[in-house]
């Protein structure tokens, strides 16, 4: 098998949009290759430990160096590409004719577990030289995905979850168990391969799995009809949900998407295995402030997800905590038939019990959620509307009665959101939409005065209703000023009220602050675009919450 | 050195002019007479009194803007003078009937390259070596990470990627003018032989091509109301700009691709919003433009058309060749 294939597969992932599409592509590529490539495609492509062997600029010069090319001239030509190995790929098109070498075919495992390693044992001649002697008898096809694997950007438009899921169809079965094997440290090999494609699903593996999340709906007004004593009342937090499964000894954290995050949370893998008992836990993860007893902004998380194996010193600077409000096994015993109020005297029990070992102190990453009890229907009201004082995004509201099934079954949970924060801004960009919104402009950028400027404070999508997107879409038409690619500039002249759940500081942006789920709550045709908010009313509108 | 109003030709109000000739080239605005290199509608404006092009960029236009454009016609090669200087067309290998504009006046060469490419293509005639003392070049593509493959090569990609996917309809997007004719004729030597429909202005083009005896593989004129069933594994051709707009929803289970030089580069490709590129130019690549330069034997050259500064640095390093400036407008 051949580096080739590999090239072709990256190929075709990187020229499909479409999730299926991929999936069958991968499919195809693994049921067609031997183990050992499929393994390390699979480390590729997951993006496990993707080693940078030399720097771009390493590359850049070097390419200079070999042909007697001007620096200056790649320069120029990476400033239209934006990638180095791609840069040196297009220009070594260009030095085909340099190429006399009879070509390699070497495998996908020899490039990555010999070839490429042992350039670092080179000095750095030899290395030039062996690295200038790949360029020249590789195939040209081949070069980049060479070109990133060295300079260590291979990427792709793929996830875990995407290759969970090729697996998953591939061999039949369930994707939570592929997840569970895919796991941890990918050490490419036959065996790992070979693991992950095992149809023989071991007692372990069957631990492993969660169950079906409970999903809370929004509220509706007939639960007001109701006594405020059916109801448990809950803080809703803004963290990531998760399901903390403790069995035979294995602890595992899965996310209601289906994935395993036990490597961004290792701290909290930790704490939970000492425990004694066994048990499935349904809670909240947060980034924790122990001072005040409040949450961090979920953007604080977001720095914790996306990052495997943390460092000591990002766990301490990070703080997280779990907070449980639910118990649905104990000991191998489900418990998810049993009543709400029931399960929460379980959870209580259980948890001053572990809460009481002095050898495993679990107060500094574990508890579990504190309950409210309002008076009257009101009072609920007046406590959603002080849960932006705790980070909390208003309440979830439980059935006492109710016994955990799965899904967004009505009349169970509800979550009662804090009304969300509002500006009006102005139409200045719309891009066309995709899928069922093909072929009209449906992807809005709004933007807030500063002086006499108009600045891009958000994007949004959602919110319109059908007869207007088209009547906008017909106004985007008539009133484009200029077109880059699928985006057009417009006149300023549309003014719509923009509501968002939470605002803060940002460097990214050109106007200095993010909004979280920006959508478009009414099209203000009575206001002029003077009428239109200002970046000062933003900020203003920030410190009043914070 | 001659200072720039001295030129015989230079860069008046965005386009090129020759003021002894009182002459324009592909002018954006209407003018008195104006030489037209091609047919496409970049290079042509309404409203001049006279046009002057080769015979097949004459019954090209007309095909596209009707009968009622004034179009005095010349063979590739043949001389003729306005106000004593001689000016010829000769191939330049764009599209069908393009030309590169020669100007001798007073034993001093002047050539325009017009849009050129070297590459093969059997729906026009080769680029045509002229020497010159004066160089007018475009340079759409002037950077070394340009580099075309050969067109064969580019239509067997096309072909597979049609026939991997048998159960999806394939539209590419082309230019309708050149570009697809050059694509039909490329793709009916693949091992593709599913149906190739064409959308209206591709389809008339087809037909003047045909009618200047050029080789072209028929095509169906595609309908508005297909069935679904009928279109599956075959190739559609439409203009780009279709690609955006509502014209999409006449399809189910599509797949996507450009067919342009830019898609060589991934992150344009990415942004382009097709889920395929297909690198193919009418126009020279990076080695072509310097193999242009160097044959033509010019001393001075000026680039239009394109970002010409490492280009220009280039030729002035390495090749110690004269670059050099067209004013501001005057």
């Amino acid at each position: 098998m051949s580096l080739k294939k590999f090239s072709e597969l990256f190929l075709d992932l990187d020229s499909s949009n479409s999730t299926n599409n991929k999936i069958e592509v991968l499919k195809n590529y693994f049921l067609s290759n031997n183990p050992i490539d499929n393994s390390w495609a699979i480390y590729l492509l997951t993006g496990k430990n993707n080693k940078r062997f030399i720097s771009g600029r390493y590359l850049k010069n070097l390419f200079s160096q070999i042909y007697k090319y001007p620096q200056w001239l790649i320069d120029t030509c990476y400033l239209k590409v934006g990638d180095s190995a791609e840069v040196i790929t297009l220009l070594l098109k260009n030095k085909a004719n340099s190429r006399k070498k009879k070509l390699s075919n070497i495998s996908l495992n020899e490039l990555l577990s010999e070839t490429i390693p042992s350039l670092s044992k080179l000095n750095e001649e030899e290395k030039n030289l062996e690295i200038k002697n790949l360029w020249e008898t590789l195939p040209e096809d081949n070069h980049l995905i060479f070109n990133k694997i060295l300079t260590g950007t291979f990427r792709v438009g793929v996830s875990i979850g995407l290759i969970t899921k090729s697996i998953s169809k591939l061999i039949n079965i369930e994707e939570e168990i592929i997840s569970h094997r895919l796991m941890g440290d990918f050490k490419p090999s036959i065996d790992s391969y070979e693991f992950l494609i095992n149809k023989n699903i071991n007692l372990q593996e069957l631990n492993s799995k969660p169950f079906p999340f409970l999903l809370a709906n929004t509220i509706e007004d007939k639960i007001f009809k109701n006594s405020i004593n059916d109801f448990q009342f809950e803080w809703k937090y803004d963290g990531i949900r998760i399901q903390l499964i403790k069995r035979s000894g294995n602890v595992l954290l899965w996310t209601r998407g289906q994935e395993l995050v036990n490597e961004s949370f290792p701290e909290l893998v930790e704490k939970m295995s000492h425990i004694k008992d066994d048990f499935v836990l349904d809670g909240e993860l947060l980034v924790w402030n122990y001072k005040e007893q409040i949450a961090y902004d979920f953007s604080l998380l977001q720095r914790r997800i996306n990052r495997k194996s943390p460092t000591r010193s990002i766990q301490l600077k990070y703080p997280i905590i779990f907070i449980a409000y639910d118990l649905l096994e104990i000991n191998g015993r489900d418990i998810r038939e049993v009543k709400l109020e029931n399960r929460r005297i379980e959870l209580e029990k259980y948890f001053s019990k572990w809460q009481n070992n002095i050898e495993n102190n679990i107060s500094d990453i574990f508890k579990i959620c504190d309950l409210i009890f309002p008076k009257d229907w009101p009072d609920a009201l007046t406590y959603k509307e002080k849960s932006r004082e705790n980070n909390t995004e208003g309440l979830i509201i439980k059935k006492k009665s109710s016994i955990y099934s799965s899904g967004r079954k009505k009349g169970i949970w509800w979550k009662y959101k804090v009304d969300p924060m509002q500006l009006d801004a102005v139409l200045i960009y719309a891009k066309g939409g995709s899928g069922r919104r093909a072929g009209l402009y449906t992807d809005y950028s709004f933007a807030l005065w500063k002086d006499q400027e108009l600045i891009k404070f958000a994007s949004a999508y959602s919110g319109l209703t059908n007869i207007e997107i088209k009547e906008l879409d017909k106004w985007i038409r008539k009133n484009t000023i200029e077109k880059f690619g699928p985006v057009r500039s417009l006149k300023p002249e549309m003014v719509f009220e923009i509501s968002f759940e939470k605002i803060q500081i940002s460097k990214r942006h050109k106007s200095g602050i993010a909004v979280r789920f920006p959508r478009i709550t009414k099209w203000r045709k009575d206001k002029k675009i003077n009428d239109a908010d200002s970046l000062e009313n933003a900020f203003e509108l920030m410190k009043k919450i914070s | 050195m001659t200072t720039k109003q001295e030129y015989l030709i230079r860069y008046k109000d965005g386009n090129l002019y020759c003021e002894l000739a009182d002459i324009w080239i592909d002018p954006s605005k209407p003018v008195k007479k104006a030489l037209i290199t091609h047919a496409h509608f970049d290079h042509f404006t309404f409203g001049c009194e006279e046009y002057i092009s080769t015979k097949e960029t004459a019954i090209l236009l007309k095909e596209r803007v009707g009968d009622n454009v004034k179009i005095k016609t010349f063979e590739y090669g043949e001389e003729f003078k306005i106000n004593g200087i001689n000016i010829s067309f000769h191939p330049s290998g764009h599209i069908l009937g393009s030309s590169q504009i020669r100007f001798i006046f007073a034993e001093e060469k002047w050539l325009i390259s017009g849009d050129f490419k070297l590459q093969k293509d059997k729906t026009c005639k080769q680029y045509e070596i002229v020497k010159t003392d004066y160089l007018i070049s475009e340079c759409t593509f002037g950077l070394p990470i340009f580099k075309w493959d050969k067109s064969n090569k580019i239509a067997n990609d096309i072909s597979k990627w049609i026939t991997n996917s048998p159960e999806k309809t394939s539209l590419l997007f082309c230019y309708s003018l050149g570009k697809a004719q050059r694509l039909l004729n490329e793709i009916s030597q693949t091992n593709f032989k599913g149906n190739i429909y064409s959308h209206g202005s591709i389809h008339k083009m087809n037909n003047s091509y045909r009618e200047l005896g050029i080789d072209i593989k028929d095509t169906i004129k595609i309908e508005n109301k297909k069935k679904i069933d009928e279109l599956k594994g075959s190739l559609i051709l439409l203009p780009p700009s279709l690609s955006k707009g509502s014209y999409l929803k006449n399809f189910k289970n599509i797949q996507t691709a450009f067919a342009s030089g830019w898609m060589s580069i991934r992150a344009l490709r990415k942004r382009s919003g097709y889920d395929k590129g297909f690198a193919i130019s009418d126009h020279a690549d990076w080695d072509g433009i310097l193999e242009v330069v160097k044959k033509s034997e010019a001393k001075n050259v000026f680039f239009h058309h394109g970002d010409s500064e490492a280009l220009s640095k280039y030729l002035v390093e390495k090749e110690s060749i004269n670059v050099l400036l067209f004013g501001k407008q005057i």
